[in-house]
C-alpha cells in the first residue's frame, strides 16, 4: 500500500507552524479590535473638540460699567420709553457714543472700543425697564464686545489683556449665561449674534419636509407594497426610488434651483422652497422604511381581514398600516434628522444670505441651523469660532435626540412577529 | 378675493357636502339597508367636492402669476419700463413684494407706480380663478349628493378616489427622476450652446471667470471638467477609500464575529452616530482642526508646498465619515454567508481568522464590493467637506498635501452669490450636475444589482 506522498511533519516544526498561525489568528483580532477603536476614537475626539470649543459659547463676560446717564447726551425722554415704539427710540439714540466714552473715562482709553452691539441692546433693555436710570448714575452689568470675550477667555495679546487684567483686579468682570445666544439672531457683531432666527427657519422648513414627505412617502409605499402589479412600470418606479435615495443631496439643490426657483417664481431662500427640496430628498427615504415595514406585517393578518369582509382599502388603512407605523414612524424620524442636517441643497436654492429677522412666515427669507453654522464658520472674526461650535453643539443634540426617539420608538412599539 | 379665500371657501364646501351626505344616508338608512356605511357617503361626497376644485387651484395657482405678470406689463405704467430684462424683472417683482404687503418701499421709483396695477391684476385673476374653484366645488358636491341612494356604492367609489392618490404619490418619485435630468439636461444644453462638449468633457484647463464687460480681452473663461473630476476622484475615491475600506471592514468583521453580543450592542450604536453626524460638522471639524496639523505634517517631512486647503484633510475626514457606511454593507454582507461554509471550514481545522480571509470574505465580496461602489458614490457627491475643507484651485496633482478642487466644490461656487441667470458660469454648474448624476446613477445602479443578486444568490 502506498500512501500520497505526504511530507511527514515532526513535531517541532508542526509547532512552529501552529505558533506561527495563531500569531496571525491573534494580529487579526486585534487589527479589527483596533479598526472599532480608531473609529470610536474618532467619535469621542469629534464630540470633545467640539464641547471644548464651543462650550464657552454659551457664556459671555460681563464688565461692571459705571454710566452717567444724567450727564449724557443721549436725548431721550423717559415718556417715550414706555410706549410701543420703545425699542425704536433707543435704537435712534447714540448708545454707542456713550458706552465708549463712559468706558474711555473709567479704564483709560484703550477700553474705548471694549463694547459691542451686544452692550448696545442691552443698555437699551435696561432703559426701557427702568426710564428713571435716565436721570441718574448707575453701575450696570454689560456684555463685553467680542475681542474682550475671547481675551478672557483664551487670553489676547497686548492691551486687551492688559484690560482685562485690570478689569478682573477691580472685580469688574464675571461670567454669566449667554442667553442672547438662544434668543437673538444673527448679526456682524460675534459677540450680539445667536442662533433663535435659524433655529425658527429650521423649525419651518423640517415642518414643510414633514407635511409633504410623510403623506407622499407613507401612501407610495403602501400602493408599491399592497397594490402594485409587477410590471415594467412599477419597476420603473422601484428603481427611480432606490436611486433617489442615493443621489447626491446638492443634485436636489439644483432641481429645487432650476424647478421652484426658475420655473415656478417662488421666492429665494424662503423655508417654503427649502422645505419642497428636503422633502423630494427624504421621500425615497420614507418609502424604503415604510416598504419594510409593510412587508414586516404577517400576511395573516391581512388574510383574516378579509375573511371577516373587509375589502382591500379596508385591510390595508384599518389593520396593516396601524401595525407598520412604528417602523415607518421610526425611517421618518431618522429621514427628517438626515434632512435637519442638510446644507448643500439649501445653499443651491439661497439660503445663504445674511438675516438678521427671524422669519415669519413660510414665504420669508429664512436661513437655518446648519447653514448657519456654515455661514459662521467663514467669518474672520476670532469670536465666530466659538459661537460656531456652540451652534454645532445645539445642532447634535437635536440630532441625537431625534435618533434617540428613532431608536426608543424602534425598541418600544415595534413588533416581531 | 385672494386664492386664500377660496381655498378656505372649497374646504368649507367640502365639509358641508360631507355633513350633508352623512345626514342623508343616516336618514335613509332608519327606512331601508344601504349598501355603505354613512361614513362613507359624507366621504364620497366631501372628496367630490374637495379633490377636483384643490388640483385646479394647483394647478392655477403658479398660472396666475403669469397672467398678473402679462396684464401689468400691458399697462400704460407697465409699458414704460426699461427693456433691459434684468432691471424689469427687479422692478416687477420689487412692485409684487409692496402689493402683497411683503415689503413696505421699493429701491426703483418706478416700482411704486405699478403696484396699484399689482393689486388690481391680482385680484382680477384671483377672483377668477378662486371663483372657478368654486364653481368646482358646488358642481362636485351636487354631483355626488344627487348619487346617494340606497343602493349606492359610495365605498368602491372612495376608495377608487384613494386609489387614484396612491398611484399619484408613487408617481411623485419617478417625476422626481424625471424632473432632476429634464432640468440638468436642459440648462446643460444651453451650456454647451456656448461652450462646446468636447471642451468641457476633455479640456484641462478650469477657470470659469468670464468676461465682466463684452469687450474685455484675455478671459474668456475656461471650462475643462477634467481637473475637477481628478480632484473628486482623488479626495472620494482614492484617499476617503484608503481610510474607510480598511477600516469600516474590518469593523464588521470584528463587531460579526469577534465580539461579544454585548459589546456589538453598544458598538454598532456608537458608530451608527458617526453615520449620523451632519456633514456641515465633518467639514468645520476639517477645516478647523485636521487641516492645520495635516499642513503642519507636511512640511515637518519637507513638502514645502503643502496648502493649508490639502486634499488629505478633506479626505481623511471624508473618509471617517463612510467607516459606518461601508461597515454596514459589510456586516449585512457577512452575515447573509451561510453558516455551514464557516462551519466547514473551522471543522477542518482553520483558525478564525483563516475562516474569514479564506472562506467568509470570498464569498461576502460581492456584497462588499456593492457597498464600497455605493460608499464612492456618496463620496464624490459630498457637498460640505469640500466645499469647506478643499480649495478652489483646480489642480492635477497626485500630491495629496496640494490643494485640488471638486466638482461639488465648484458647483457651490458658481451658484452661490449673485449673478444673472443665463451666464456660462451659472449654466456650467448645471452641466458638472449632469456628469455628477449620470455617474452617480451608474454606480448606484451597478451597486443596487451586484447586491440584490448576491442577496438572492444565498436565499
Amino acid at each position: 500500500m502506498s500512501s500520497v506522498a505526504h511530507p511527514q511533519r515532526t513535531g517541532a516544526s508542526n509547532d512552529a507552524r501552529l505558533r506561527k498561525r495563531y500569531a496571525a489568528e491573534r494580529r487579526f483580532h486585534f487589527a479589527g479590535l483596533f479598526a472599532v477603536g480608531l473609529s470610536a476614537l474618532f467619535l469621542v475626539f469629534l464630540l470633545s473638540n467640539m464641547a471644548w470649543k464651543g462650550l464657552g459659547g454659551f457664556t459671555h463676560y460681563e464688565a461692571a460699567m459705571p454710566i452717567d446717564f444724567a450727564r449724557s447726551d443721549l436725548m431721550l425722554d423717559p415718556a417715550t420709553l414706555k410706549g410701543p415704539d420703545a425699542s425704536e427710540v433707543v435704537a435712534g439714540a447714540d448708545v454707542e457714543g456713550l458706552l465708549s466714552k463712559s468706558a474711555g473715562a473709567a479704564f483709560g482709553p484703550d477700553a474705548a472700543e471694549m463694547f459691542g452691539a451686544a452692550a448696545q441692546r442691552s443698555v437699551g433693555r435696561q432703559l426701557i425697564r427702568d426710564p428713571g436710570l435716565l436721570g441718574r448714575r448707575a453701575k450696570l452689568w454689560l456684555p463685553v464686545g467680542s475681542k474682550v470675550d475671547v481675551a478672557a477667555k483664551q487670553g489676547g495679546d497686548g492691551a486687551i489683556q492688559q484690560l482685562v487684567h485690570q478689569l478682573r483686579a477691580k472685580n469688574a468682570l464675571r461670567r454669566t449665561v449667554n442667553i442672547d445666544f438662544l434668543t437673538e439672531s444673527d448679526a456682524t457683531d460675534p459677540s450680539a449674534v445667536g442662533i433663535w432666527g435659524a433655529l425658527k427657519g429650521t423649525f419651518l422648513t423640517i415642518m414643510v419636509t414633514m407635511l409633504l414627505a410623510f403623506p407622499i412617502g407613507v401612501l407610495s409605499a403602501v400602493y408599491l407594497e399592497e397594490f402594485a402589479r409587477r410590471n415594467r412600470w412599477t419597476d420603473a418606479i422601484e428603481v427611480s426610488i432606490n436611486n433617489l435615495a442615493a443621489v447626491p443631496s446638492i443634485i436636489f439643490g439644483l432641481l429645487g434651483l432650476a424647478v421652484f426657483l426658475n420655473f415656478m417664481d417662488l421666492p429665494r431662500s424662503a423655508p417654503l422652497v427649502g422645505g419642497l427640496t428636503l422633502a423630494l430628498m427624504t421621500m425615497p427615504v420614507i418609502v424604503i422604511a415604510g416598504r419594510n415595514a409593510i412587508t414586516s406585517v404577517p400576511p395573516s393578518i391581512r388574510d383574516a381581514a378579509l375573511g371577516v369582509g373587509a375589502s382591500k382599502m379596508q385591510v390595508v388603512f384599518h389593520h396593516v398600516l396601524p401595525l407598520a407605523l412604528p417602523g415607518i414612524l421610526t425611517g421618518t424620524i431618522i429621514g427628517m434628522a438626515r434632512a435637519l442636517g442638510e446644507t448643500a441643497p439649501l445653499l443651491m436654492i439661497g439660503m445663504r444670505a445674511f438675516i438678521a429677522a427671524p422669519p415669519s412666515g413660510l414665504t420669508n427669507p429664512a436661513t437655518v441651523l446648519p447653514v448657519q453654522i456654515f455661514l459662521w464658520s467663514d467669518e474672520v472674526d476670532r469670536g465666530f469660532v466659538e459661537k460656531t461650535s456652540a451652534a454645532i453643539i445645539v445642532l447634535l443634540l437635536f440630532m441625537l435626540l431625534m435618533n434617540g426617539l428613532a431608536i426608543y420608538l424602534r425598541n418600544r412599539f415595534e413588533q416581531r412577529w | 378675493m385672494s386664492l386664500t379665500i377660496a381655498l378656505a371657501a372649497v374646504l368649507a364646501i367640502a365639509a358641508i357636502a360631507g355633513w350633508l351626505g352623512f345626514a342623508r344616508a343616516s336618514r335613509l338608512r332608519g327606512t331601508t339597508r344601504l349598501h355603505s356605511l354613512p361614513v362613507y357617503h359624507a366621504a364620497y361626497a366631501a372628496m367630490w367636492a374637495a379633490l377636483p376644485a384643490l388640483l385646479f387651484l394647483a394647478l392655477w395657482s403658479p398660472v396666475q402669476s403669469r397672467f398678473v405678470d402679462q396684464s401689468v406689463l400691458a399697462s400704460p405704467e407697465g409699458r414704460v419700463l426699461p427693456t433691459f430684462e434684468m432691471q424689469r424683472q427687479s422692478i416687477l417683482s420689487e412692485a409684487r413684494e409692496i402689493a402683497s404687503g411683503q415689503r413696505d418701499a421699493g429701491f426703483n421709483p418706478e416700482s411704486t407706480t405699478l403696484v396699484p396695477r399689482f393689486a388690481e391684476a391680482e385680484n382680477r385673476f384671483a377672483t377668477i380663478g378662486g371663483g372657478i374653484a368654486i364653481l368646482f366645488a358646488l358642481a362636485g358636491a351636487v354631483f355626488s349628493l344627487r348619487r346617494s341612494a340606497p343602493g349606492f356604492r359610495a365605498r368602491t367609489g372612495v376608495e377608487r378616489w384613494v386609489m387614484a392618490l396612491l398611484v399619484a404619490a408613487s408617481l411623485i418619485a419617478t417625476l422626481t427622476t424625471l424632473g432632476i435630468l429634464l432640468s440638468l439636461m436642459f440648462e446643460s444644453l444651453r451650456f454647451f450652446k456656448l461652450v462646446p462638449v468636447t471642451e468641457f468633457v476633455f479640456g484641462t484647463q478650469w477657470s470659469p471667470q468670464m468676461a465682466l464687460r463684452a469687450d474685455q480681452a484675455g478671459s474668456s473663461g475656461a471650462f475643462g471638467s477634467i481637473p475637477l473630476f481628478w480632484g473628486t476622484v482623488f479626495i472620494g475615491a482614492i484617499i476617503a477609500m484608503i481610510v474607510a475600506i480598511p477600516l469600516g471592514l474590518m469593523s464588521a468583521i470584528y463587531l460579526t464575529q469577534y465580539a461579544h453580543p454585548r459589546v456589538r450592542s453598544w458598538m454598532k450604536p456608537i458608530l451608527e452616530i458617526l453615520a449620523g453626524i451632519p456633514t456641515v460638522v465633518y467639514g468645520y471639524f476639517a477645516a478647523l482642526t485636521v487641516a492645520p496639523h495635516v499642513r503642519d505634517f507636511g512640511i515637518a517631512i519637507g513638502v514645502s508646498s503643502a496648502s493649508s486647503e490639502s486634499a488629505l484633510a478633506a479626505g481623511l475626514v471624508m473618509g471617517i465619515m463612510i467607516i459606518p457606511f461601508i461597515s454596514s454593507m459589510a456586516d449585512d454582507s457577512i452575515a447573509a454567508v451561510p453558516q455551514a461554509m464557516r462551519d466547514g471550514s473551522l471543522a477542518m481545522g482553520a483558525t478564525k481568522s483563516e475562516t474569514i480571509r479564506k472562506v467568509v470574505l470570498p464569498a461576502a465580496l460581492p456584497g462588499v464590493v456593492g457597498g464600497v461602489l455605493l460608499a464612492v458614490s456618496r463620496a464624490i457627491g459630498e457637498t460640505m467637506i469640500v466645499v469647506m475643507a478643499a480649495g478652489l484651485a483646480a489642480n492635477m496633482t497626485a500630491n495629496p498635501f496640494a490643494s485640488v478642487t471638486t466638482v461639488t466644490t465648484q458647483i457651490v461656487q458658481l451658484l452661490t452669490g449673485d449673478q444673472e441667470f443665463d451666464s456660462a458660469k451659472t449654466l456650467a454648474a448645471f452641466a458638472l450636475g449632469l456628469a455628477l448624476f449620470l455617474i452617480t446613477l451608474v454606480l448606484n445602479l451597478i451597486a443596487l444589482t451586484v447586491v440584490r443578486r448576491y442577496r438572492e444568490a444565498y436565499e
